[in-house]
């Protein structure tokens, strides 16, 4: 598992789902991190300081896996550029019909 | 594990799954540009709950649900 950057990441996203758009699928995972690094001991310390909370975004292409965490202070400017780097990629979606909507709204409202 | 037909039904329940226990549930998203489908997934490794779409409007309420949810993670809050 790689770590990288905020920046470094977002770029690293971009490249898999180019390479996906001809076959494969990218699997993004986020989570909550507290910032542990060992496993949670049997006994917890009674001087237990407050948890730093951040979030740890990981993404796979087949077996090629990448990771960022994300902290609270940098969360605004990440969660912008991450959803412009989804919005521009995950474009194979289909558009819905306008009519369709219309036409439920309309069913609707004679009900 | 079956889907969540809507997507309303989807975000409530995730929410609650979070605010259960909010260090053990994980959220991923899988996109597959061959099929044009975007499948979501939030589990606590007990309940699955997962939502499939094809539809572009749909991107615009997952964003909405992904910040949110960023947000209450990075918060010092339980």
């Amino acid at each position: 598992m790689v770590v990288l950057e905020n920046s470094a990441f977002l770029t690293a996203l971009t490249l898999m789902y180019q390479k996906a758009r001809l076959q494969g699928s990218v699997r993004v995972t986020l989570k909550r991190y507290d910032g542990r690094k060992k496993p949670i001991p049997r006994v917890e310390p009674s001087n237990k300081e407050e948890p730093e909370y951040s979030c740890i975004f990981r993404a796979t292409l087949g077996s090629k896996k990448i990771s960022t965490i994300v902290t609270a202070d940098l969360l605004s400017e990440f969660q912008t550029n991450f959803s412009s780097t989804i919005r521009s990629n995950m474009d194979g979606l289909k558009k819905q019909k306008k009519s369709k909507g219309k036409r439920k709204s309309k069913a609707m409202a004679t009900q | 594990m079956t889907f969540i037909k809507s997507w309303e039904d989807f975000e409530k329940a995730a929410e609650k799954l979070y605010l259960a226990n909010p260090m053990k549930v994980r959220y991923t998203m899988k996109y597959r540009h061959v099929d044009g489908a975007l499948v979501l997934k939030f589990t606590d490794d007990a309940v699955c709950l997962q939502y499939r779409t094809e539809v572009q409007q749909d991107m615009k309420k997952i964003d909405r649900f992904m910040t949110n949810l960023m947000r209450h993670m990075v918060s010092s809050d339980k």
